[in-house]
Parts: structure tokens; C-alpha cells; sequence
């Protein structure tokens, strides 16, 4: 690490002013955390949890602070989720946009709102943002504690259930470093589902600095979808989940497009009888390089958790999966699944797999699965034997893997935009 | 007559080892010839060759259809220009459902044929009445090509593409194997339903069973890559019979 590359982060700590003046425990808190990044070193992959993802080419990149900028509904459109009734917040480099944004009227107890509006006592943000992940253990969460100018507050409480999903579509415009955030509370039984989608225009490389942090207290449950759709974007984002009895959490990580992305996913099962689902899909091509990172902590009894990751590599593209299961001591009737599957599509493509199972107790159930490798020729003989030439063949092979893990999306509508963005990259296929 | 297919003093080699020494056959338009012999003797090759497998290779000899050689031709040529191969090992394609599929083959071969390409309620109209043809429930189609899919399921499916794609020339690899009598005489009756005096089959088998619900106009016995005898339907009963040893001693 130069001295001089740190400091285009460091700098972007040291030049940070918000917007207008935040109450003190924001201030003690951004504080703390600027302390805690200037202490931490950036991850080299000299680090066993970075070993396959190269920060350098962040490092080389010249990044301005974040800023408003003005874009119109019609630059939205192609990551916009038709659905009848959608719920949307919009944040442009960080900053909400409030023309942009459609929050209807919501049943009792559900908040959605921008952060920035909320930093008053009334929702008990001191308590809640910034509970779980961890500042001083991560730099860049502390980056982004640091630097975040706004993002999504989603809560709903006690027995509230908002069924249509709330997409947070966070917007680059380009060349800046953006800290969206996100705080999502499901209180008792409380039920919300959630995508957020980090988008870009094309223009110049940006750097995306996410923290996403979502709590479920007993019995709630929360259908969350990340979609990252920014070709121009080295994307960093961090997502720190805790479950508490009972509740239920699934998670759908889509990598469509970046230039660089890793994409953290802790899950504390800290409850007995939680449960989680875990599926992430990467496609990546030419140059990209796209990283999932898992940690699935099993600290209380008769938990499960269900791990469903594939990557499609084309190009020189290459795809990482590292996914730990740990099962504290105690944590009897841990039920474990973890699959990584993954489809070279050329010979300088490169998947790396890490599965880890650490576990300190009897009686649990763990298995794990792993698989890379091409198309199969047969299936794509039997394919062209029926009158599909090379390229549909092998595009509906690709699709048809691809699509195993958009199928596990229980939210309809986002399930059918993403079958169609899929469909339209591996064009051709139906002739629609 | 109208010559349909003609394959002349075929060699084919897989992976360096000539496994066909010499084949000519003639299929004309509307015939039905079935393909006999052991395990080893070629069969499958033969059938791969037709349909361009990129495994198996010609090495000398050429294989005409409708009187222009195919053996340059890409497997999906062939396919649009209506040579169809039924899979002995039926191939699973998880993720892409049998009436994506289906539509996606059907259109890739009207297109290159410059015929407009079925509409999605053409379609669904086409594959219902195939399907009830085939005794294929509708559940089936919405589900993965021949994933969980049993062997009498496979083999079905492979004949209600058949009858979906309405090809000229139908090469049946061992389609009566695994399967029980009750799946064997609805692909039966599913082919014999398909017969037509445009349209050809070429049907492979070691048994002579599949023989007495579809019958053939022509039989041969391929025995080591080479035709060994060539009959009418009796031949099926005579091996039947005596078995294959009975024509190894007599070649």
C-alpha cells in the first residue's frame, strides 16, 4: 500500500463537511469512525479474506467528493421494477431525491424514509445505525460511516407487513466516491421486502462505498434483493444481517455489472429456530472481477441457513466465492447448506471457490458443494440437433444456469424484470 | 422414388479409431428402415454421423440428403434442412423449461427456413395437440427438459419433439430401450402417427420388439461397422430367432 494511495481515501475523510449540521452522536460517531479507518489498513491481498480481489486499481482511481446531481425518471427507466403499487426512494451520489421518489400511503407502523430526515430523536437512529456493523473492525464500513451522506430507513414494527417491495435505487452519475446506507428494522413478525439497486450512467469510474445493515427481531421476515447494475463502478458493499427467534431472512444478491465488486454478507443467526436463504448470481465479462463473501454465524440452536451462489464467467472476467459456516458451540440442530456453481465460458475466465465450515458442536447438519466448469458439449449437440445454432445453444445453457438462482426470487415482479433483463443479455433465444 | 437419404461407403472415426468400415444405404421418401446389431457394432455411430456430431468424424464416404452431401454441414443445418435424431441418452437441461425449449428450437428452424416464426398462441395450440398425441400431461412441459424426468418420460418427450419439429428424415437412436410395454406402444403409436409418405424413419434398436408396433419396410444387421445383411421385416423375426451369433457365422 503507497502512502500516497491510502491518502485519496484518507483524503475524502478529511475533506468531508455534510450537508447541514448533524446532531453530536453523528458527529461522535463519523469521528470514531474516521479514527478507526486511519487505523485500519486497506486490504491487501495479503489478507486471507482478500486474497483473490486486488484493490490497487481502486487506489489508482482519482475520486471526488460526493455530490447532488440532477437526473430524470427516463435515466432510471431501465432499472426501474414495474409493479402496480411501488414504493421508491432515489438517492443520486448519495443524496435523496425527493421528485424522484414515490412513497405512498403505508399501513400503521411502517417508516420509509431518507435517513438524513430521521436524525432527530424521534426514531432512536443513535441505538439502531450503526449497531452492528462494525466500524472498527472493517475499514471500509468505517469509510463509509465516515463519509455516508444519506440512504434508506425501512422499518416496519410489531406484526406490520408491508408486502410490496421497497426499492431503494441508489444512482451514480460518475467519478465521485459514493457512501449510500441503509437501515432496515423488522420488528416482531413484522414482514418487508426490499431491493436495492445500485445503478449507474455510464461516464467515468466511480467508487461505491455500501453498508447495509438489516435487524429482524423474532419472527419477522425480510426478502431483500441486491441488484448491482453499474458497469463503471468498483463497488464495495458490506451487508450486516441479525436475526433474532424464529425469524426468517432471504437474501438475493444479482451481480450484473461492475468493474470491480465485492460483496459482503454476514448473517449472525443470533436467535433460536432463525433461518436464512442466501443466493447470489454474478455474470461477469470482459475484465470484471466480482467477489462473494459470506459469513453465516450459527450462535444459537436449531438454525438454518441455505447458501445458493453461481457466477457465470466469460472474458477475462473472474468471479470469487468464499462463504464460512460457523456453528458456535451449543448451536445444536444446526441445519447448513452451502452449493457454489460455476460456468467458464472461456478460457481466460477464472472462478475461485472457498467454502469453510468451522464448527464447534455435535449434532449439526453441514454440507457443501462445489462445481466449475464449461458448458456441457452434450447438452449443446442435443441443442443444435435441434436446430439452435452454437451461439443460442450455448446462450440458453448459460441462461438456463443463471436463471436456477433468479427463479428462487419470491418477489414476482422483481423475479420477472430480472428474467427479462437475463433474456435480453443472452438475446435471441425466443425471438420475442 | 424419391431418394431421400443415401449414405455411401461411409467410414467414420471417433477419437482416431475407424468405427464404421464401409456403409451404403439408401432411405427413399416415405420408408421405414430399422438398423439392427449388437452393442459395439456401430449402430449409434451411425446415427451421430447423420446428425453431425462433432465427435465423430467422416473419413472417407458421404452421406446425401435430398441429393446434397451434409457431412460439411453443422449439426443445426441439418436440423433445419429436417434430419431429426431421437436421443438414446435424452439430455437434462435444468433451468430451461420443455416449452422454452420446444419454442426456441421450432423458431430457430422456421427462421432459417424463412418461414415466420410461431406465435405464442400458435404455439401453445401445436404442442397441446402434440402433446395429447404423445399422452404428455401439460405438467411436463412446464417443467425442465427431462430433468427428474423417468426413462419412458425421456423418451416420450424425444417423440413429441419429433411431432413438433415435423422433420423429413427421423432417426430413432434406441428409443425402445428402458422402456416398459405401455411406454413402448405410445412412442409406437406416436410414430406410426407421424408416418407419412414424405416422411422417413430410421429406426435403431438391438431388439426385435419395438419391430412388431412399428413396422419397418427394410431391416439391416450391422455387425463390426459394416452392413451384414439387408431384408424386409422377416429378417427382424429370422434374428430374432437365431440370434446375432447366427449372422456372424455366416458373414
Amino acid at each position: 500500500m503507497t502512502t500516497q494511495t491510502l491518502n485519496s481515501l484518507q483524503l475524502a475523510i478529511d475533506g468531508f463537511t455534510p450537508q447541514s449540521a448533524e446532531p453530536a452522536w453523528l458527529s461522535e460517531l463519523r469521528q470514531d469512525a474516521a479514527d478507526s479507518f486511519a487505523a485500519l489498513d486497506v486490504p491487501t491481498i495479503r489478507h486471507e479474506d482478500w486474497r483473490y480481489t486486488n484493490l490497487k486499481p481502486l487506489l489508482a482511481l482519482k475520486l471526488a467528493a460526493a455530490a447532488p446531481a440532477k437526473i430524470t425518471l427516463g435515466d432510471l427507466k431501465p432499472w426501474l421494477i414495474e409493479s402496480a403499487d411501488e414504493i421508491r426512494l432515489v438517492f443520486v451520489n448519495g443524496f435523496f431525491d425527493s421528485a424522484l421518489s414515490r412513497i405512498p400511503a403505508l399501513p400503521a407502523g411502517v417508516l420509509i424514509a431518507p435517513l438524513s430526515q430521521l436524525l432527530g430523536d424521534d426514531e432512536g437512529l443513535p441505538g439502531k445505525l450503526a449497531r452492528y456493523a462494525d466500524h472498527h473492525a472493517q475499514p471500509f464500513t468505517a469509510l463509509n460511516t465516515a463519509l455516508f451522506t444519506d440512504g434508506a430507513y425501512i422499518r416496519a414494527g410489531q406484526d406490520a407487513v408491508l408486502e410490496t417491495p421497497v426499492h431503494v435505487l441508489y444512482v451514480s452519475t460518475g467519478g465521485q466516491i459514493n457512501a449510500p446506507r441503509t437501515l432496515v428494522l423488522a420488528g416482531e413478525n413484522a414482514g418487508l421486502r426490499l431491493v436495492e439497486s445500485f445503478v449507474g450512467l455510464a461516464g467515468e469510474s466511480r467508487f461505491v462505498n455500501a453498508v447495509s445493515e438489516v435487524m429482524l427481531a423474532s419472527g419477522a421476515n425480510v426478502r431483500h434483493a441486491k441488484l448491482l447494475r453499474d458497469a463503471a463502478a468498483t463497488h464495495i458493499g458490506w451487508n450486516e444481517v441479525r436475526q433474532d427467534r424464529n425469524s426468517n431472512y432471504t437474501h438475493h444478491s444479482i451481480n450484473l455489472d461492475a468493474q470491480l465488486a465485492r460483496h459482503d454478507l454476514n448473517v449472525m443467526l443470533a436467535g433460536e429456530g432463525a433461518a436464512c436463504t442466501l443466493n447470489g448470481l454474478v455474470l461477469g465479462s470482459d475484465a470484471q472481477h466480482m467477489d462473494n463473501h459470506l459469513v453465516v454465524d450459527h450462535m444459537r440452536p436449531r438454525c438454518t441457513s441455505n447458501q445458493l451462489y453461481r457466477s457465470v464467467v466469460d472474458g477475462r472476467s473472474h468471479s470469487v466465492f468464499s462463504g464460512k459456516v460457523i456453528v458456535r458451540p451449543g448451536a445444536a440442530g444446526t441445519d447448513a447448506k452451502q452449493q457454489n456453481n460455476n460456468l467458464l465460458l472461456s478460457d481466460d475466465a477464472r472462478a475461485e471457490t472457498k467454502p469453510q465450515l468451522e464448527i464447534y458442536c455435535d449434532e449439526v447438519k453441514c454440507a457443501h458443494g462445489a462445481t466449475s466448469g464449461q458448458l456441457d458439449p452434450d447438452a449443446v449437440f442435443f441443442l443444435r440437433s435441434r436446430g439452435l445454432d452454437t451461439r443460442q445453444a450455448r446462450n440458453l445453457l448459460t441462461y438456463a444456469f443463471a436463471n436456477d438462482v433468479i427463479e428462487q426470487i419470491k418477489m414476482d415482479a422483481v423475479r420477472r424484470h430480472l428474467e427479462e433483463v437475463m433474456r435480453q443479455r443472452f438475446h435471441g433465444l425466443l425471438g420475442e | 422414388m424419391t431418394k431421400l437419404l443415401e449414405i455411401k461407403d461411409l467410414h467414420v472415426a471417433i477419437d482416431g479409431t475407424e468405427i464404421l468400415h464401409g456403409i451404403d444405404l439408401t432411405i427413399n421418401a416415405g420408408e421405414v428402415h430399422a438398423i439392427m446389431g449388437t452393442n459395439g457394432s456401430g449402430k449409434s455411430t451411425l446415427t451421430k454421423a447423420i446428425a453431425g456430431h462433432p465427435d465423430y468424424t467422416v473419413t472417407s464416404g458421404d452421406i446425401l440428403f435430398k441429393g446434397e452431401s451434409i457431412i460439411a454441414a453443422e449439426p443445426e443445418d441439418r436440423a433445419r434442412a429436417g434430419i431429426f435424431l431421437a436421443f438414446q441418452y435424452p439430455v437434462e437441461i435444468p433451468g430451461v423449461s420443455n416449452m422454452y425449449f420446444l419454442r426456441a428450437a421450432l423458431n430457430a428452424q422456421r427462421k432459417a427456413r424463412g418461414e415466420a416464426e410461431a406465435s405464442g398462441a400458435e404455439f401453445l395450440a401445436l404442442i397441446k395437440e402434440k402433446a395429447r398425441l404423445m399422452d404428455i400431461d401439460a405438467g411436463l412441459l412446464n417443467r425442465s427438459v427431462n430433468e427428474g424426468f423417468s426413462g419412458g418420460e425421456k423418451k416420450r418427450n424425444e417423440i413429441l419433439q419429433l411431432a413438433v419439429l415435423a422433420p423429413t428424415l427421423a432417426v430413432l437412436d434406441e428409443t425402445d430401450s428402458g422402456l416398459d410395454i405401455d411406454a413402448l406402444k405410445t412412442v409406437a403409436t406416436g410414430v406410426n402417427s407421424l408416418r407419412s409418405p414424405e416422411r422417413s424413419f430410421l429406426l435403431v434398436t438391438h431388439y426385435q420388439r419395438l419391430l412388431n408396433h412399428i413396422q419397418p419396410d427394410f431391416v439391416h444387421v450391422l455387425l463390426d461397422g459394416r452392413i451384414a445383411k439387408s431384408g424386409g421385416k422377416e429378417l427382424a423375426l429370422e434374428l430374432e430367432d437365431k440370434g446375432y451369433a447366427w449372422l456372424e457365422q455366416t458373414v
